[in-house]
Protein backbone atom coordinates (compact mmCIF):
# COMPACT_ATOMS: atom_id res chain seq x y z
CA UNK A 1 0.00 0.00 0.00
CA UNK A 2 1.24 3.48 -0.81
CA UNK A 3 1.96 5.90 2.00
CA UNK A 4 -0.73 8.47 2.80
CA UNK A 5 0.62 11.93 1.94
CA UNK A 6 -0.39 14.68 4.32
CA UNK A 7 0.18 18.43 4.06
CA UNK A 8 0.09 20.55 7.22
CA UNK A 9 -0.93 24.22 7.08
CA UNK A 10 -0.81 26.38 10.21
CA UNK A 11 0.92 29.70 10.81
CA UNK A 12 2.19 28.63 14.24
CA UNK A 13 5.53 26.74 14.23
CA UNK A 14 4.70 24.94 17.45
CA UNK A 15 1.34 23.67 16.21
CA UNK A 16 2.88 22.43 12.95
CA UNK A 17 5.55 20.65 14.92
CA UNK A 18 2.97 19.00 17.19
CA UNK A 19 0.90 17.88 14.22
CA UNK A 20 3.95 16.55 12.41
CA UNK A 21 5.05 14.48 15.41
CA UNK A 22 1.55 13.08 15.85
CA UNK A 23 1.18 12.19 12.17
CA UNK A 24 4.64 10.72 11.76
CA UNK A 25 4.10 8.39 14.73
CA UNK A 26 1.49 6.67 12.61
CA UNK A 27 2.88 3.97 10.31
CA UNK A 28 2.22 4.61 6.63
CA UNK A 29 1.66 8.34 6.96
CA UNK A 30 4.10 10.95 5.70
CA UNK A 31 4.06 14.71 5.98
CA UNK A 32 4.90 15.78 2.42
CA UNK A 33 5.14 19.51 3.21
CA UNK A 34 4.19 22.30 5.59
CA UNK A 35 2.61 25.66 4.81
CA UNK A 36 2.41 28.84 6.91
CA UNK A 37 -0.43 30.60 5.09
CA UNK A 38 -3.56 29.71 3.16
CA UNK A 39 -1.94 30.82 -0.06
CA UNK A 40 1.09 28.62 0.50
CA UNK A 41 -1.24 25.73 1.35
CA UNK A 42 -3.08 26.07 -1.98
CA UNK A 43 0.18 26.33 -3.95
CA UNK A 44 1.75 23.29 -2.29
CA UNK A 45 -1.44 21.24 -2.56
CA UNK A 46 -1.61 21.88 -6.29
CA UNK A 47 2.06 21.01 -6.65
CA UNK A 48 2.18 17.89 -4.43
CA UNK A 49 -1.46 16.63 -4.49
CA UNK A 50 -1.50 15.25 -0.93
CA UNK A 51 -4.20 12.78 0.10
CA UNK A 52 -5.15 14.94 3.06
CA UNK A 53 -4.63 18.63 3.76
CA UNK A 54 -4.76 19.47 7.48
CA UNK A 55 -5.45 23.20 7.66
CA UNK A 56 -6.01 25.86 10.33
CA UNK A 57 -8.78 28.46 9.88
CA UNK A 58 -7.06 31.68 11.02
CA UNK A 59 -4.06 32.26 8.80
CA UNK A 60 -2.51 35.30 7.12
CA UNK A 61 -2.84 36.15 3.38
CA UNK A 62 -5.64 33.68 2.72
CA UNK A 63 -7.65 32.14 5.54
CA UNK A 64 -8.08 28.39 5.87
CA UNK A 65 -11.69 28.33 4.72
CA UNK A 66 -11.09 30.22 1.50
CA UNK A 67 -7.98 28.11 0.90
CA UNK A 68 -10.20 25.03 1.39
CA UNK A 69 -12.62 26.29 -1.29
CA UNK A 70 -9.74 26.74 -3.75
CA UNK A 71 -8.23 23.35 -2.94
CA UNK A 72 -11.54 21.56 -3.41
CA UNK A 73 -11.87 23.19 -6.81
CA UNK A 74 -8.29 22.72 -8.00
CA UNK A 75 -7.54 19.30 -6.42
CA UNK A 76 -10.81 17.48 -5.78
CA UNK A 77 -8.89 14.28 -4.83
CA UNK A 78 -7.33 16.02 -1.84
CA UNK A 79 -9.56 15.76 1.25
CA UNK A 80 -9.47 18.70 3.65
CA UNK A 81 -9.42 18.41 7.43
CA UNK A 82 -9.98 21.75 9.14
CA UNK A 83 -8.54 22.25 12.63
CA UNK A 84 -9.42 25.32 14.60
CA UNK A 85 -9.47 26.82 18.07
CA UNK A 86 -12.81 28.46 17.28
CA UNK A 87 -15.46 26.49 19.07
CA UNK A 88 -18.43 28.20 17.44
CA UNK A 89 -21.50 27.01 15.58
CA UNK A 90 -20.91 29.61 12.93
CA UNK A 91 -17.47 28.27 12.05
CA UNK A 92 -18.71 24.67 12.02
CA UNK A 93 -21.26 25.63 9.34
CA UNK A 94 -18.70 27.61 7.35
CA UNK A 95 -16.28 24.67 7.38
CA UNK A 96 -18.88 22.45 5.72
CA UNK A 97 -19.83 25.17 3.22
CA UNK A 98 -16.18 25.49 2.19
CA UNK A 99 -16.11 21.82 1.20
CA UNK A 100 -14.06 20.32 4.04
CA UNK A 101 -15.13 16.82 5.01
CA UNK A 102 -13.49 16.78 8.40
CA UNK A 103 -13.38 19.22 11.31
CA UNK A 104 -11.48 18.86 14.57
CA UNK A 105 -11.04 21.39 17.35
CA UNK A 106 -7.53 21.99 18.60
CA UNK A 107 -8.82 21.12 22.06
CA UNK A 108 -10.10 17.73 20.87
CA UNK A 109 -7.94 14.75 21.62
CA UNK A 110 -5.04 13.47 19.54
CA UNK A 111 -7.10 10.36 18.93
CA UNK A 112 -9.80 12.45 17.22
CA UNK A 113 -7.22 13.88 14.85
CA UNK A 114 -5.79 10.47 14.03
CA UNK A 115 -9.26 9.07 13.40
CA UNK A 116 -10.12 12.05 11.23
CA UNK A 117 -7.02 11.64 9.04
CA UNK A 118 -7.68 7.91 8.83
CA UNK A 119 -11.28 8.45 7.66
CA UNK A 120 -10.38 11.17 5.17
CA UNK A 121 -7.55 9.14 3.66
CA UNK A 122 -10.28 6.63 2.75
CA UNK A 123 -12.42 9.51 1.42
CA UNK A 124 -14.88 9.15 4.28
CA UNK A 125 -16.04 12.26 6.19
CA UNK A 126 -15.18 12.69 9.86
CA UNK A 127 -16.87 14.88 12.45
CA UNK A 128 -16.78 14.51 16.22
CA UNK A 129 -20.12 13.84 17.90
CA UNK A 130 -20.25 17.39 19.22
CA UNK A 131 -19.78 18.91 15.77
CA UNK A 132 -22.40 16.63 14.26
CA UNK A 133 -24.83 17.89 16.88
CA UNK A 134 -24.11 21.49 15.88
CA UNK A 135 -24.74 20.68 12.22
CA UNK A 136 -28.04 19.00 12.99
CA UNK A 137 -29.18 21.82 15.28
CA UNK A 138 -28.35 24.43 12.63
CA UNK A 139 -29.87 22.67 9.67
CA UNK A 140 -32.23 24.98 7.87
CA UNK A 141 -31.47 28.04 9.94
CA UNK A 142 -28.13 28.75 8.25
CA UNK A 143 -29.58 29.78 4.89
CA UNK A 144 -31.83 32.27 6.63
CA UNK A 145 -28.89 34.19 8.11
CA UNK A 146 -28.68 37.44 6.07
CA UNK A 147 -24.98 38.01 6.76
CA UNK A 148 -24.16 34.52 5.54
CA UNK A 149 -26.09 34.77 2.31
CA UNK A 150 -24.55 38.18 1.69
CA UNK A 151 -21.11 36.69 2.20
CA UNK A 152 -21.94 33.87 -0.20
CA UNK A 153 -22.68 36.39 -2.91
CA UNK A 154 -18.99 37.28 -3.10
CA UNK A 155 -16.91 35.28 -5.54
CA UNK A 156 -13.84 33.37 -4.35
CA UNK A 157 -11.59 36.07 -5.79
CA UNK A 158 -13.60 38.80 -4.10
CA UNK A 159 -13.37 37.07 -0.71
CA UNK A 160 -9.64 36.71 -1.24
CA UNK A 161 -9.31 40.43 -1.96
CA UNK A 162 -11.58 41.29 0.98
CA UNK A 163 -9.20 39.51 3.34
CA UNK A 164 -6.07 41.15 1.91
CA UNK A 165 -7.65 44.64 2.07
CA UNK A 166 -8.83 44.00 5.63
CA UNK A 167 -5.26 42.99 6.55
CA UNK A 168 -4.27 46.52 5.58
CA UNK A 169 -2.79 45.92 2.14
CA UNK A 170 -3.22 48.62 -0.52
CA UNK A 171 -4.95 47.94 -3.84
CA UNK A 172 -1.53 48.04 -5.48
CA UNK A 173 -0.08 45.48 -3.06
CA UNK A 174 -3.09 43.22 -3.49
CA UNK A 175 -2.78 43.46 -7.25
CA UNK A 176 0.89 42.52 -7.25
CA UNK A 177 0.30 39.66 -4.79
CA UNK A 178 -2.43 38.17 -6.97
CA UNK A 179 -0.75 38.99 -10.27
CA UNK A 180 -3.60 41.18 -11.53
CA UNK A 181 -3.75 44.84 -12.65
CA UNK A 182 -4.32 47.51 -10.00
CA UNK A 183 -7.31 48.65 -11.99
CA UNK A 184 -8.84 45.17 -11.90
CA UNK A 185 -8.28 45.12 -8.16
CA UNK A 186 -10.05 48.50 -7.84
CA UNK A 187 -13.01 47.11 -9.77
CA UNK A 188 -13.15 44.09 -7.46
CA UNK A 189 -13.05 46.37 -4.43
CA UNK A 190 -15.89 48.50 -5.81
CA UNK A 191 -17.94 45.34 -6.44
CA UNK A 192 -17.25 43.96 -2.97
CA UNK A 193 -18.31 47.22 -1.34
CA UNK A 194 -21.46 47.38 -3.44
CA UNK A 195 -22.40 43.77 -2.68
CA UNK A 196 -21.80 44.14 1.05
CA UNK A 197 -23.39 47.58 1.09
CA UNK A 198 -20.42 49.22 2.80
CA UNK A 199 -19.05 52.64 1.89
CA UNK A 200 -15.56 52.91 3.30
CA UNK A 201 -12.50 50.77 3.89
CA UNK A 202 -13.07 51.11 7.64
CA UNK A 203 -16.53 49.57 7.26
CA UNK A 204 -15.08 46.86 5.07
CA UNK A 205 -12.53 45.99 7.73
CA UNK A 206 -15.26 45.91 10.36
CA UNK A 207 -17.32 43.59 8.18
CA UNK A 208 -14.31 41.30 7.65
CA UNK A 209 -13.61 41.07 11.38
CA UNK A 210 -17.24 40.48 12.31
CA UNK A 211 -17.56 37.70 9.81
CA UNK A 212 -14.24 36.17 10.81
CA UNK A 213 -12.59 36.70 7.43
CA UNK A 214 -9.67 38.09 9.47
CA UNK A 215 -8.81 38.02 13.16
CA UNK A 216 -9.38 41.21 15.17
CA UNK B 1 23.65 27.61 42.72
CA UNK B 2 26.54 25.85 41.02
CA UNK B 3 28.75 27.96 38.83
CA UNK B 4 31.32 26.90 36.33
CA UNK B 5 34.25 29.07 35.43
CA UNK B 6 35.65 28.83 31.96
CA UNK B 7 37.59 30.62 29.34
CA UNK B 8 35.76 31.59 26.19
CA UNK B 9 38.23 31.06 23.32
CA UNK B 10 35.84 32.73 20.88
CA UNK B 11 36.50 36.05 22.55
CA UNK B 12 40.28 35.69 22.10
CA UNK B 13 40.95 37.22 25.48
CA UNK B 14 41.83 35.93 28.90
CA UNK B 15 38.82 37.32 30.65
CA UNK B 16 37.03 34.80 32.79
CA UNK B 17 33.28 34.47 32.72
CA UNK B 18 30.96 32.73 35.11
CA UNK B 19 27.96 30.98 33.65
CA UNK B 20 25.16 28.96 35.08
CA UNK B 21 25.86 25.27 35.10
CA UNK B 22 23.87 23.84 32.22
CA UNK B 23 24.34 20.23 33.36
CA UNK B 24 21.10 20.31 35.35
CA UNK B 25 18.18 20.68 32.98
CA UNK B 26 15.50 23.19 33.96
CA UNK B 27 12.16 21.61 34.86
CA UNK B 28 9.38 22.89 32.63
CA UNK B 29 5.66 22.40 32.97
CA UNK B 30 3.36 22.81 29.96
CA UNK B 31 -0.10 24.30 30.26
CA UNK B 32 -2.23 24.54 27.12
CA UNK B 33 -5.64 23.11 26.24
CA UNK B 34 -4.44 22.23 22.74
CA UNK B 35 -2.77 18.86 22.66
CA UNK B 36 -0.93 19.65 19.39
CA UNK B 37 0.69 22.64 21.04
CA UNK B 38 1.79 20.59 24.06
CA UNK B 39 3.12 17.90 21.76
CA UNK B 40 5.03 20.43 19.66
CA UNK B 41 6.52 22.05 22.77
CA UNK B 42 7.50 18.72 24.26
CA UNK B 43 9.17 17.64 21.04
CA UNK B 44 11.05 20.93 20.71
CA UNK B 45 12.26 21.05 24.30
CA UNK B 46 13.16 17.40 24.55
CA UNK B 47 15.44 17.79 21.54
CA UNK B 48 17.70 19.92 23.78
CA UNK B 49 19.41 18.66 26.92
CA UNK B 50 18.73 21.95 28.71
CA UNK B 51 15.12 21.28 29.57
CA UNK B 52 12.96 18.49 30.85
CA UNK B 53 9.16 18.42 30.85
CA UNK B 54 7.95 17.53 34.32
CA UNK B 55 4.22 17.72 33.62
CA UNK B 56 1.39 18.78 31.30
CA UNK B 57 -1.92 20.42 32.13
CA UNK B 58 -4.87 21.24 29.87
CA UNK B 59 -6.86 23.67 32.01
CA UNK B 60 -6.37 26.29 34.70
CA UNK B 61 -7.23 24.25 37.77
CA UNK B 62 -5.09 21.35 36.68
CA UNK B 63 -2.21 23.79 36.10
CA UNK B 64 -2.44 25.19 39.62
CA UNK B 65 -2.70 21.76 41.17
CA UNK B 66 0.21 20.31 39.20
CA UNK B 67 2.40 23.36 39.76
CA UNK B 68 1.89 23.08 43.52
CA UNK B 69 2.77 19.40 43.44
CA UNK B 70 5.67 19.50 40.98
CA UNK B 71 7.27 22.92 41.71
CA UNK B 72 8.66 23.37 38.19
CA UNK B 73 11.25 26.07 37.45
CA UNK B 74 9.14 27.48 34.64
CA UNK B 75 5.50 27.11 33.53
CA UNK B 76 4.78 27.71 29.84
CA UNK B 77 1.25 29.03 30.03
CA UNK B 78 -1.49 29.65 27.45
CA UNK B 79 -3.99 32.47 28.13
CA UNK B 80 -7.17 31.25 26.41
CA UNK B 81 -7.84 28.19 28.50
CA UNK B 82 -10.86 26.91 30.37
CA UNK B 83 -11.39 27.45 34.10
CA UNK B 84 -9.67 29.65 35.19
CA UNK B 85 -7.90 31.35 32.25
CA UNK B 86 -4.12 31.78 32.01
CA UNK B 87 -4.06 35.31 33.44
CA UNK B 88 -5.83 34.17 36.59
CA UNK B 89 -3.49 31.16 36.83
CA UNK B 90 -0.46 33.46 36.51
CA UNK B 91 -1.85 35.72 39.26
CA UNK B 92 -2.43 32.83 41.65
CA UNK B 93 0.94 31.25 40.93
CA UNK B 94 2.66 34.58 41.46
CA UNK B 95 0.96 35.00 44.82
CA UNK B 96 1.43 31.53 46.23
CA UNK B 97 4.57 30.26 44.46
CA UNK B 98 6.54 33.33 43.33
CA UNK B 99 9.70 31.28 42.71
CA UNK B 100 8.01 29.59 39.74
CA UNK B 101 8.56 31.66 36.61
CA UNK B 102 5.73 32.02 34.12
CA UNK B 103 6.28 32.29 30.37
CA UNK B 104 3.02 33.20 28.64
CA UNK B 105 2.72 31.61 25.18
CA UNK B 106 -0.33 32.95 23.41
CA UNK B 107 -1.92 33.83 20.08
CA UNK B 108 -2.93 37.25 21.49
CA UNK B 109 -0.79 39.78 19.63
CA UNK B 110 -2.04 42.68 21.74
CA UNK B 111 -0.26 45.22 23.95
CA UNK B 112 -3.24 45.16 26.33
CA UNK B 113 -2.88 41.44 26.87
CA UNK B 114 0.88 41.83 27.33
CA UNK B 115 0.29 44.48 30.02
CA UNK B 116 -2.28 42.29 31.74
CA UNK B 117 0.06 39.29 31.72
CA UNK B 118 2.95 41.28 33.20
CA UNK B 119 0.60 42.76 35.81
CA UNK B 120 -0.44 39.22 36.70
CA UNK B 121 3.18 38.35 37.38
CA UNK B 122 4.39 36.74 34.14
CA UNK B 123 8.14 37.07 33.48
CA UNK B 124 7.91 36.39 29.76
CA UNK B 125 5.45 36.86 26.89
CA UNK B 126 5.82 35.01 23.61
CA UNK B 127 3.45 34.67 20.64
CA UNK B 128 2.50 31.36 19.09
CA UNK B 129 3.23 32.96 15.73
CA UNK B 130 6.83 33.71 16.78
CA UNK B 131 9.67 31.59 15.46
CA UNK B 132 10.14 28.51 17.64
CA UNK B 133 13.80 29.43 18.20
CA UNK B 134 12.61 32.36 20.29
CA UNK B 135 11.09 29.95 22.76
CA UNK B 136 14.54 28.70 23.69
CA UNK B 137 15.78 32.30 24.01
CA UNK B 138 12.83 33.15 26.22
CA UNK B 139 13.37 30.14 28.49
CA UNK B 140 17.06 30.97 28.75
CA UNK B 141 16.20 34.51 29.84
CA UNK B 142 13.72 33.36 32.47
CA UNK B 143 16.16 30.77 33.74
CA UNK B 144 18.79 33.38 34.38
CA UNK B 145 16.39 35.74 36.13
CA UNK B 146 15.73 38.03 33.18
CA UNK B 147 12.50 38.92 31.40
CA UNK B 148 11.48 38.24 27.81
CA UNK B 149 8.97 39.94 25.52
CA UNK B 150 8.26 38.85 21.95
CA UNK B 151 10.07 41.08 19.40
CA UNK B 152 6.66 41.67 17.79
CA UNK B 153 6.13 44.32 20.46
CA UNK B 154 7.77 47.71 20.74
CA UNK B 155 11.03 47.31 22.69
CA UNK B 156 10.35 50.56 24.58
CA UNK B 157 7.03 49.24 25.83
CA UNK B 158 8.65 45.98 26.93
CA UNK B 159 11.33 47.81 28.93
CA UNK B 160 8.79 50.12 30.51
CA UNK B 161 6.60 47.22 31.64
CA UNK B 162 9.37 45.53 33.58
CA UNK B 163 10.72 48.64 35.27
Amino acid sequence: MNAVKILIADDHDIVRKGLRVLIEEHPGWVVCAEARSGREAVEKTVQLTPDVLVIDVSMPDLNGLDATRQVRKLCPRTEVLVITHHDSDEIAGAVLDAGARGYVLKSDSDRDLVQAVEALSRHKPFFTARVTEIFLANRGSREADPAKSLHNRLTTREREILQLLAEGKSAKEVASLLGIATKTCDTHRTNIMRKLNVHSIAELVRYAIRNKVVEP
Amino acid sequence: MIHRIYNDPALRSNRVYTVMNSATPARIMLSDDHSFVRRGLRNLLESTDQYEICGEASDGNQTLELARALRPDIVILDISMPSPNGLEVARQLHESLPEIKVLVLTMHDSAEMLRAAVAAGASGYLLKSDDEKLLINALQCLRTGRHFVSPSFDAGLARQLFQ
